[in-house]
């Protein structure tokens, strides 16, 4: 078996052939259960509604154990892999079933509720399948062989560095410094932010600009203390680009799981509104 | 001169830790440079941040390239005495207690170290976690959500419940009380006690608020308006749904719907699958949530039994049907017998006709004659003086409504009636010189004694105004005194002219037998067989005129030639075929399933000879009522 063998070609699409096969039978059972005689629109409540709510609910809470079986690494009830390449098309199965089982009738009410909330978790769900075809590579490139770890470390030796140099430098030049460590930490930590670039998700680089500065700066220098700043620049154009190194590691990260955010909490809202709506439906049958 | 430098921190294993130095000078420069005596290694102090001289008065501070306190206040300059404390950026100088022969001892404690390196910092940031929990959302909306969605509604019904389980409960609840009292009926159990003063039941204001809150959040369960009629339920979901995991009952629906009929009685649901007829809610049929309208199944629920209808009714005489295009039997039309007015005869169309779909009324009437296209007859003819002939060229053209109107609101037709629709030409006169006299129509036993009595007051010379009594009737002249014998002689005559007119018009002049079968009697008694006829040909339909009004009637009812009333001119399912197809839509074509000609509630009343009368009697009063779902 390859190694990096995408969770969507898991065993040849075997899970995409049974979610297809899924979808394919509920809606050929949907066409052929009300025929255009009948003046009852079909909804939740046919035999058929029931199957498919019942199919549904069942996918639902077989889908949320994947947060279980992720954590039992003894488990060997299958491979995680497999696990979520069926979480995935399954999942994603779901919008037709349940669309199905609704009858396409929505309201202001909780049964839409648990509907929209669905949507919600398959739709962020989607969005993480499609941020792990797309970030890993990226971030396997800018870690480039190193860790997070590392980087953060190399960060801090840069930062000890600059300020070791300088103290020997006039005052203007420690406030910089100080200011830098600062911003070191601010510009790294922008990269969690998922809010987009037109709104200001990018921010502004002062670390680079406090770099630009002590190189301006340097000119009012004189004597020994030139080649001291020309030493301090060089160490805080280091410390620049580590910094982006780590603020991109962040945001890719946030990228690939700032998704998991909205994907599991949402899914839990969906047990409760579902446990509401099976409740309901039968408590007042 | 000597100053001594205490440089006041903590160990590796964290206890404090004063290192003592001495430095030499007479000026003490304190600061960032390496060459001040008193370096203070730190980016937030200056360079050269100050300076201490010593003099005659002692120590003297001075600020040089940075700010400095004394004491907690800014100052440029001061002189140090023991217990100053002397604050230059992150650093704490305490002045303490100079050993002998020193000027100054100097503690120094760095008060706020610097911040840790960036990367530090950021991976101590990283180790705490994100501020968004996954698990805490995740809690949150799982909790906030069961709460709001299905345990505030439910509420009420949990505390009535837990109540009624334990009544001690009610002390504890109504501790706590508000004047919202709510009158309860005592329960069973408390009944029972002896001498029990009037139980009031008192809601706290938290139960009230919970009550109200669940009231709104349960409308949230609420899977689609509500029909027409049951939206006075709407806020009241027991009214219906009475009790908690049990389909809506039967009972629930009688409470207002009480005179609603079944479908067949359950005693005829005698079949193999009778049993499960019987059991069919009402509420299977009529699913409401569903829009303004309630609505009802397709016409496969009706197959479900109808396709083998002896499934469910052994004793069914109906035929199976499936649907109106493709699995509809011929028509069964109800026929009534004058000879035996109380029995309807179903006989189903077929062809050729069967032989007893004939209607035996005992009426005669030609169809043909009264629709000939040149006319019939015309009254004002009949009103010539000249007697009962023609008025040259004065004919009357008669159509279908000349007689027939729509009744019941067009469903059926208005019963003929003699006085209104036959009499203007049929006149019922029997005095051909007294034209304005008729006899009353329907009353055969009367018309004897009538005619007597007329007859009685013309020979005794009471003529009424306007009358002229016939020739061959004695006349008495005015004023005439008549004696017994004259007035027994003269009533005689009456009666004989009586007679003679009542054969008249029964028998030879033909006014009662051109329509009726007349028999005689006795010497004056003359009787007119009673006629009855079909009120309802097809009373299991919901057929309407009004609604084919567009059509001419001949379309259906074939008349124009038919010379007797035994002729029984119902169309055949072909006719209506015409139009109307089945459930299954077809281009050009009226699409109709059982629910567009037959109702369901009471089709069937009961079996018996008053069959006919009770079919009609419901079907009227179902039409009436319209309880049909959709129009």
């Amino acid at each position: 078996m390859p190694q990096h063998q995408s969770i969507l070609e898991f065993k040849r699409g075997r899970y995409f052939k049974l979610a297809l096969l899924l979808c394919a039978a509920s809606v050929a059972a949907y066409v052929w259960h009300e025929p255009s005689t009948s003046q009852l629109k079909p909804y939740g409540g046919t035999w058929l509604g029931y199957t498919l709510g019942t199919m549904a609910a069942v996918l639902i809470l077989w889908l949320m154990l994947l947060g279980v079986r992720k954590r039992s690494y003894s488990s060997t009830l299958g491979s995680v892999q497999g696990w979520t390449s069926a979480h995935v098309f399954l999942g994603a199965s779901l919008i037709v079933i349940a669309t199905l089982h609704c009858a396409f009738e929505f309201g202001w009410n909780i049964h839409t509720l648990a509907y929209a909330l669905m949507v919600l978790v398959v739709g962020s769900g989607m969005f993480g399948v499609f941020s792990y075809l797309l970030y890993p590579a990226r971030i396997t490139n800018n870690l480039a062989g190193e860790t997070l770890d590392g980087l953060l470390l190399k960060m801090s030796e840069l930062d000890r560095k600059c300020r070791r140099i300088a103290l020997e430098l006039p005052d203007e030049f420690n406030a910089l410094v100080m200011k830098a460590s600062a911003d070191a930490v601010r510009h790294a930590d922008s990269g969690k932010s998922l809010r987009p670039w037109w709104l200001g998700g990018r921010g502004r680089n002062r670390l680079g600009e406090a770099r630009d500065a002590l190189l301006a700066m340097g000119s009012s220098l004189s004597g020994a203390q030139v080649r001291v700043n020309e030493q301090l620049v060089s160490e805080m154009t280091r410390l620049v680009s580590v910094t982006e190194r780590v603020r991109l590691e962040f945001r890719l990260q946030a990228l690939l799981k700032g998704w998991l955010v909205l994907h599991v909490p949402m899914s839990f809202a969906l047990l409760a509104a579902l446990t509401a709506h099976v409740i309901s439906v039968f408590y007042l049958w | 001169m000597e100053t001594l430098v205490i440089q006041v921190g903590v160990n590796s294993r964290g206890q404090p830790q004063r290192d003592q130095r001495r430095i030499r000078g007479d000026v003490l420069r304190v600061g960032r440079a390496l060459e001040c005596e008193l370096q203070l290694p730190d980016p937030r102090v200056a360079r050269d941040h100050a300076l201490i001289t010593f003099s005659a008065q002692g120590a003297l501070i001075a600020a040089g390239g940075g700010p400095l306190k004394i004491n907690g206040k800014p100052a440029t300059q001061a002189v140090l005495s023991v217990g100053d404390r002397i604050d230059i950026g992150p650093y704490r100088i305490d002045v303490e207690a100079a050993p002998a022969g020193l000027p100054l001892a100097l503690a120094v404690t760095l008060e706020s170290p610097l911040q840790p390196p960036c990367g530090e910092r950021i991976r101590s940031a990283e180790s705490r976690g994100s501020r968004v929990s996954r698990r805490r959302l995740s809690y949150i909306a799982l909790l906030g959500l069961l709460l709001l969605c299905l345990l505030v509604p439910v509420a009420p019904d949990l505390l009535s419940y837990a109540r009624q389980a334990s009544p001690a409960a009610l002390a504890v609840a109504s501790a706590a009380t508000v004047n919202t009292s709510v009158s309860v009926p005592s329960t069973p159990a408390s009944a029972s006690a002896v001498t029990a003063p009037p139980h009031i039941d008192t809601v706290s204001l938290e139960e009230a608020t919970l009550r109200g809150a669940a009231g709104n959040l349960l409308q949230a369960w609420n899977p689609g308006p509500l029909s027409q009629g049951h939206q006075i339920f709407a806020s009241d979901c027991g009214a219906c749904h009475q009790t908690p995991f049990v389909q809506v009952r039967d009972e629930a629906c009688k409470t207002c719907h009480k005179d609603t009929l079944d479908h067949v009685p359950i005693s005829q649901l005698t079949g193999p699958a009778g049993h499960a007829f019987a059991d069919t809610r009402c509420a299977e049929c009529h699913r409401d949530h569903k829009g303004t309208h309630l609505a009802v199944r397709s016409q496969e629920q009706c197959a479900d039994c109808h396709r083998d209808v002896k499934q469910v009714a052994a004793q069914a005489t109906s035929a199976n049907v499936i649907d109106f295009h493709s699995g509809h039997p011929a028509f069964r039309i109800s026929l009534t017998d004058a000879a035996t007015p109380d029995l309807v005869r179903r006989v189903r169309q077929a062809t050729p006709m069967p032989a007893d779909m004939v209607e035996r009324s005992r009426l005669k009437f030609n169809h043909q004659v009264h629709l000939d296209p040149n006319g019939v007859r015309d009254p004002d003819g009949k009103r010539n003086p000249a007697g009962m002939h023609d008025a040259q060229g004065q004919r009357t053209v008669l159509d279908c409504q000349s007689c027939h109107v729509p009744a019941d609101g067009g469903r059926l037709m208005a019963p003929v009636k003699m006085e209104q629709h036959c009499q203007s030409c049929h006149s019922l006169a029997f005095e051909p010189s007294v034209t304005s006299r008729q006899v009353v129509h329907g009353e055969d036993a009367q018309i004897a004694t009538m005619l007597r009595e007329f007859y009685a007051r013309l020979v005794l010379g009471d003529v009424p105004e306007g009358v002229h009594p016939p020739d061959d009737l004695p006349r008495v002249r005015p004023g005439a005194v008549l004696t017994p014998e004259d007035r027994s002689r003269a009533l005689a005559i009456a009666d004989r002219k009586a007679k003679q007119v009542l054969h008249e018009l029964f028998a030879t002049r033909q006014v009662c037998s051109t329509c009726h079968e007349v028999s005689r009697k006795g010497e004056f008694s003359w009787s007119v067989a009673s006629v009855k006829s079909s009120s309802s040909w097809m009373p299991q339909a919901q057929f309407s005129h009004a609604a084919h009004d567009s059509e001419p009637c001949a379309r259906c009812h074939d008349v124009a030639r038919s010379k007797d009333s035994k002729d029984v001119a119902m169309p055949q399912i072909e006719t209506c075929r015409e139009c109307h197809v089945g459930a299954q839509p077809v281009a050009g074509k009226v699409t109709s399933d059982c629910a567009t000609c037959h109702g369901y509630h009471g089709a069937v009343k009961s079996s018996g000879s008053s069959a006919a009368a009770a079919h009609s009697a419901v079907r009227r009063q179902h039409a009436n009522h319209s309880f049909r779902d959709q129009p």
